[in-house]
């Protein structure tokens, strides 16, 4: 159970803005994905899920988004069941691809979406506007996806994701296929779209320094079956910006997710 | 498709491959045929049975000067119903209607197939059984049955050309239709869209670059089935219509002529097509 207090994780009062609560997801084949996982979240925080393939971290994105539903524990979502928060559009995806819409123009992409969801046209227009500016991609209003850069593309998705405004931002390993260069940036370019945007963002990745300097909270899960091993606070300060990667606040708090991976790791060799 | 400064080179010389083929061709085609002819006695203004190979009058392959006179005599004049050009246009216009009519109907087949397990397992053995039919065979059945009803003239040739025509469009609109990936699903599931709006906004726009692939083989299907269908029937107009005629009369330069026009057609409209698709898809590189 993970019922006992894990440090750094806030007391279940009931009024976490997510809330996951004893929950196991068992794949059709009998593949454990997630075992017992309990974990709040508040209202404009940044939690990382970390940890190695198999692990369930993918799988509890997919739960909170509705997507697949849970063989047993209940998730609360602002009070409302997570169907009811997909109907109420309170989240945002990004995935691992930048899934555009290659016939759209980026202007058009962002606002698929809007089109779904029935804005009226000067809205929409007004809205995806806003998003290009927000990610500074307003001068590629329209160009077509493969004229951009991957990591242009997938900004491209994350402004998609926010059109609408929706409370919640979760992101799969959204710059997983990016070089490191540009994902640093986009790190950088992603705390400061949180600060704006005030959304409350669970983030999917298996990289440790992008968990450590993106992070308020760092939840380190470990496979076989996948669960929550632990949960540990990011306390370097605000805002954050390259030399907070050069501090040794930032190695002590990578060294703490390391070694709760390898606790897990041992775990996985035992069976 | 489109033909740019940069191409002109190797395509000058792919013709000139063609053309220098041809000559050699010729002559072994027509010389048996010229020395038996010679050897027969026959009275002809040439020395030699190489020579007399690019004189025959009923050669296997007609010699160059022979087939320009050949062209010329069935394209001119243009307003001649015994011509080329009317005849192509008719040929052309069944082979249009049937792809439309073609790319009707493979579209609810496609649907169908995507939508519906059951329709693919009940319905597809008998879409690829339709096709396994000899066109040949089919063809004076459809337009006895089809006249019964006061369908008559072109409106059979170009149903018979979609009947060709459609399969290559139900499968390639198939696979088009599920070709978006399980990401991009999810991501419109995350917005709760209906599965109308799915098929409208990501099915749909993702099946058009199959559906003009399959354009392409379809015409080239649908010319053949028009011209078919009209060499098999009843017909007033078409190039069918004009190489039955030539088989007939055994004009073996008039059914060169009518080969080369027929293939020229297949590429005019396989190249409207191309043009059909870089109008409709202006996306694509």
């Amino acid at each position: 159970m993970n019922a006992t207090a894990v440090p750094g994780e806030p007391a279940a009062t009931g009024d976490a803005l997510v809330s996951v609560r004893n929950v196991t997801m068992i794949y059709g084949g009998g593949t454990v994905a997630l075992k017992d996982a309990t974990l709040d979240i508040e209202q404009g925080e940044f939690v990382s899920l970390i940890g190695p393939s198999g692990c369930g971290k993918t799988t509890l994105l997919r739960l909170l988004a509705d997507l697949i539903e849970p063989s047993s524990g209940t998730i609360s979502i602002g009070g409302k069941s997570p169907a009811e928060a997909r109907r109420d559009r309170s989240y945002g995806y990004v995935f691992q691809a930048p899934t555009l819409m290659e016939w759209r123009t980026v202007l058009a992409n962002v606002m698929l979406p809007l089109e779904v969801m029935g804005f009226p046209r000067e809205e929409r227009q007004r809205r995806a506007e806003a998003m290009l500016a927000l990610v500074g991609l307003d001068k590629f209003a329209d160009k077509y996806p493969w004229q951009l850069s991957g990591g242009m593309q997938q900004r491209v998705s994350i402004a998609r994701a926010l059109s609408f405004d929706p409370q919640l931002l979760y992101m799969d390993e959204p710059f997983g296929a990016l070089d490191e260069i540009t994902r640093e940036n986009l790190n950088l370019e992603l705390l400061r779209l949180w600060r704006e945007t005030g959304k409350t963002v669970i983030f999917v990745t298996h990289s440790i320094p992008e968990a450590v300097f993106l992070s308020t909270r760092i939840v380190v899960m470990t496979p076989r079956p996948g669960k929550i091993e632990t949960v540990i606070p990011v306390d370097l300060p605000q805002p954050r910006d390259f030399e907070t990667r050069e501090t040794s606040r930032f190695f002590e708090i990578a060294t703490e997710v390391r070694e709760a991976l390898r606790k897990g790791h041992g775990y996985e060799v035992e069976v | 498709m489109r033909a740019r400064a940069g191409n002109l080179g190797p395509m000058a010389v792919v013709a000139a491959a063609a053309v220098l083929l041809y000559l050699p061709l010729v002559v072994i085609a027509n010389y048996p045929l010229a020395q038996r002819a010679l050897e027969r006695g026959a009275v002809m203004d040439c020395e030699g049975p190489l020579a007399c190979a690019f004189s025959l009058r009923n050669p296997v392959i007609p010699a160059p000067g022979q087939l320009f006179t050949g062209i010329y005599n069935l394209l001119l004049p243009l307003d001649s119903p015994s011509a080329i050009p009317i005849n192509a246009f008719w040929t052309g216009a069944e082979t249009l209607v049937g792809l439309a009519l073609a790319a009707l109907v493979g579209f609810l087949f496609a649907v169908g197939l995507v939508l519906s397990r059951a329709f693919e397992l009940s319905v597809l053995p008998w879409i690829v059984a339709s096709q396994t039919v000899p066109i040949i065979a089919l063809a004076p059945m459809l337009v006895v049955l089809l006249g019964q009803y006061g369908v008559q003239g072109w409106l059979p040739k170009a149903i018979i050309a979609a009947y060709i025509a459609f399969f290559p469009v139900t499968i390639g609109l198939a696979k088009g239709l599920r070709s978006p990936d399980s990401l991009t699903l999810d991501l419109m599931k995350t917005y709760r869209a209906t599965t109308f709006q799915t098929f409208l906004k990501v099915r749909l726009p993702a099946s058009l670059p199959y559906l003009f692939t399959a354009f392409r083989i379809s015409t080239a299907a649908a010319l053949i089935g028009a011209i078919i269908a009209e060499m098999s029937t009843i017909s007033f107009y078409g190039l069918g219509k004009m190489l039955s005629e030539n088989a007939r009369a055994s004009d073996v330069v008039g059914t060169w002529v009518l080969m080369i026009a027929s293939a020229a057609l297949g590429i005019l409209l396989v190249a409207c097509v191309g043009w059909v698709e870089r109008l409709v898809t202006p996306w694509r590189r």
